[in-house]
Formats: C-alpha cells, structure tokens, sequence
C-alpha cells in the first residue's frame, strides 16, 4: 500500500460548544453516519480555562467551575441523545469535557486529537463576520489550516 | 528608610502637614491602611502601605478627544513622604463588562494582579511604564506607579500644526521609529504569555526625559478566543494607521476636505472594523510608499490576511522603514 494509501480509522472527533453551529455539525454526522457499522463517534468540549487574573479569587473561580461543567454535562447528554436517535449505537459513542488553558482553541483540540488517534475531525462552521475573524480569529479557518495527520470537515 | 519601627504617625502626619500649608489644624491628617473602598481615600490622605507613606493629592483624569475627562476615583496622585517624588497609587478595582469595538461584543476585565505581573517583567524596559506592587493590609494590591512627564502620543501628535506632507516627510520617520519600539515592547509581553489588554494611542506617552515612547495602563484584559493578541494588533494597527495620516482619516472629512478621494474609495479601503475610517491612506496622501502602506492594508476590509503575531507586524514594517 502506497502512503498516499494509508489506512485511515472510522474514528470521528467532533469539537463541540454549545452553539447552534455546533449542534448542526452533531446533526451532520448523526444522518450521515447513524446506523452504518465501524463508526466510533467522540464528541469533544474543550472549557478554556479563563486566565487567574479573570477572578477575583479561587472561590469565585470554583464556583464558576462548577456552574460551567453541569453547563456543558447538560450539553454533552444532549449533543449524545442527537446520535444515538440518528441510529448510533451506546457501545460506539463517547463524550468528554476537559479543562484546558488555551491561548489557542484549535491547538486545544488538535492536542486532544493527538492523544486519541481520530483521524477525522468535525467541527460546525462558526460564521463570524470578517471583522470578528480579524479581531478573534476563528476556529473553524483555523483548524483546517493547522490540523495535520487528519480529515478536517467543516459543517455549515 | 522613612518608616522603620521609631516612626509613628506623629511624624507621618508632621510630614505630610508640610504640602498643605492652608490645611485646617482641627482636623487630623487621617492615614489609610486599608485601601479596599477607594472612594474614601481623599485628597490630604495619606496611605500607608509597604512601609511608606504616600500624600494622595487628586484622582487620576482619563479623556480623549479632548472631551470631557473621565475621573478615575481608584487612580490617584500621590507625594512619598520621603522622597518627595511624584508617585500614582493604582488601587484595586475589579470590574467585568461587556465591550464592544465597531458591531463587535466581548468581554473584557480589569485586573491588578495582571498589571502588578507585568510591572515585575517590565521592570527594565525603557518603553513600559515603571512601578511596583504591594499589598495593603486588606491583601489588596496597590500598583505604586512612577510618574512619567510628558504628553500622550495622541496629544503630541495631534498639536503638530504643519500639513500633512510636511508632517509625513520630516517629522513621521522619527516617529515611526519610536512606534516601531513600542511594538517591538508589546512583542516582548506577547512572548511571554503577556497582553497589553488595551492598546490606544494615548496609552503611550512620550516621556520627555529619556525621549522614549512608554506604554501606560496594562490592568485591562478581554477574554480572547481564536487568535490570543488580535485585538492587541488591532490597537497597534490603529496607531499606526493614526500617526501615519497624522490623524484619524474620517470620511466625513474627506468628503469636506477631499471629496474626490471620497468618490475613489471603495469599501476594501475601508478600516475593518470602524467602517468611517480610510485604511487605504495612501489614496489621501499618494506620497506615501506602497510598502507602508501595505501594512496598513492589513487593518481594512479588503486584507486577505491577518496579522496573528506582533513579530509579523514589526517585520513588516521594519522593511517599510527603508523607503524613509
């Protein structure tokens, strides 16, 4: 087999938050690939974890913590009840939620991808205007630029 | 040292009693040790903090345009009591809100602690304001600020009366060089995890002993999303885009001033983000070299590609350099 013809996995890493882009990226996949066999769906969250300077204190941060991880448990159950009603079976869905510090989002992701070995990531369009791209830059131009090793689709 | 253990209020209060000849002798000089409701140190307080002790004089004024200034009651001015130097007392003031650049919402915060770290790195560098941190007895971290004499760029700039082409040709090289500086300092924070939080043409001031241009109040930070500094090197984009048209270069003064360059524009020559704006300036002012002029392309609607880092800029404009 040539290296162009590399076997890839039937592993799919979706990159979440709690956008409607987001949710159409999990909708995306669900149709497409609910019911076919092979398929091992993760959907990921990534909490940037805010800067120290962004609370006055550790109380405040712990309490902020605790409200943004039942958030996202919340989103996380629901993105997971999408898949398995598209046809996707318990045994092959996983969900995961991490706290990072990430000056960059994408290399939050590709980080995570790194240690999970997906060779497929999927992340839903954002639709920032120019000028938020310019200022904030944006994950989605992003990632299909930097991701390397892997399939990058990007929902709309 | 002033405060050591022999010292006592007497004294502090005898000091103080010295720059205020007019004072009123019934009532008590008071001394603050704890500073956490700022807006009850007042003018002839004295703060107590780190072993010294500091006169507060008037709160700090912040204005542009030259419109009203804005009272800034947790900045004040200060006098420490033994060396007599001019000193601004940064008190604590936590504040989160939402900002909003042009159409744009994000979330911006103020912190002391970020401030107070990047007065420790910058300790050293000629292009940063000078201070330290200490903490009162509340565990509040005042920023104990030196005093830079000069105006903000903003102002210096802005007082310049000769027109633009002269302006362009004799007095902008040298000032670019000093921009270039003040880029190249936001470089050394970018590389150490650090951001400005609120890049502003009167945020450097030009100090008028060691002639170098000086970044002022780094407290403020906004939460970043893709790009960490982007909104810092929209700040620096706006500098430039102001020094280099000697002043921001408003279509409604084109359309006064120059109406036939307003005919010309297209919405690419736009600024990105403030959309009354000419980033494409060169079709103001044709003299100015295309190489520069690029750069500043970079900041309009029609860029097909953003700077990301500080070092991309300042390579940029270092090339632009040598067409002066």
């Amino acid at each position: 087999m040539s290296e162009s013809e590399n076997k890839i996995n039937k592993n799919i890493l979706i990159a979440v938050d709690e956008s409607e882009n987001a949710r159409r990226a999990v909708s995306y996949v669900g149709q497409l690939l609910g019911g076919l066999p092979g398929f091992k769906v993760s959907v990921l969250h990534v909490i940037p974890d805010p800067e120290e300077d962004y609370f006055p204190d550790q109380k405040e941060k712990d309490k902020w913590l605790a409200r943004t991880k039942q958030k996202v448990d919340t989103m996380l159950a629901d993105y997971r009840k999408i898949l398995i009603d598209a046809g996707f079976s318990e045994n092959d869905l996983s969900t995961r939620s991490t706290l990072r510090y990430c000056p960059s989002m994408v290399e939050c992701i590709l980080a995570e991808r790194d240690e999970t070995h997906f060779d497929t990531i999927v992340v839903g369009r954002q639709g920032v205007s120019r000028s938020e791209e310019f200022l904030f830059g944006s994950i989605s131009s992003k990632i299909v630029n930097h991701a390397e090793n892997c399939t990058v689709w990007v929902v709309r | 040292m002033f405060m050591n253990s022999h010292d006592n209020e007497d004294k502090i209060r005898e000091r103080a009693a010295h720059w205020m000849p007019n004072r009123d002798d019934k009532k008590p000089i008071r001394i603050v040790t704890d500073t956490t409701d700022f807006f009850k140190v007042q003018f002839n307080d004295v703060v107590q903090i780190g072993g010294k002790a500091y006169l507060i004089r008037h709160n700090a004024k912040e204005g542009r345009f030259g419109l009203d200034d804005e009272v800034k009651q947790w900045v004040k001015r200060s006098i420490d009591l033994e060396t007599e130097e001019s000193k601004i007392l940064k008190l604590v003031f936590y504040e989160k809100f939402m900002a909003s650049v042009g159409q744009i919402e994000f979330e911006c915060f103020r912190s002391p602690r970020k401030e107070a770290r990047i007065l420790d790195l910058v300790k050293d560098h000629p292009n940063f304001m000078h201070g330290f941190s200490v903490e009162d007895e509340k565990g509040n971290l005042v920023r104990i600020l030196d005093y830079i004499y000069g105006p903000p760029l903003s102002q210096l700039v802005g007082n310049l009366t000769m027109d633009h082409r002269e302006y362009f040709f004799e007095h902008f090289p040298s000032i670019l060089s000093k921009f270039i500086e003040c880029i190249d300092a936001i470089r050394f924070i970018h590389e150490h995890g650090e951001k400005h939080g609120d890049i502003r043409r009167d945020h450097i001031f030009v100090d008028r002993e060691s002639k170098s241009y000086r970044w002022i109040d780094f407290d403020y930070n906004y939460r970043h999303r893709e790009n960490i500094y982007g909104y810092d090197l929209f700040g620096l984009g706006n500098i430039l885009m102001f020094l280099a048209g000697k002043g921001d270069v408003l279509l409604p003064d084109l359309k006064r001033q120059k109406p036939e360059v307003l005919e010309s524009l297209v919405e690419d020559d736009l600024n990105i983000v403030f959309r009354n704006r000419l980033a494409n300036i060169k079709k103001a002012y044709p003299y100015i070299p295309e190489r520069l002029n690029r750069v500043m392309m970079h900041f309009s609607l029609g860029a097909k590609w953003y700077y990301e880092h500080t070092s991309q800029l300042l390579e940029d404009l270092q090339d632009a350099q040598r067409d002066f």
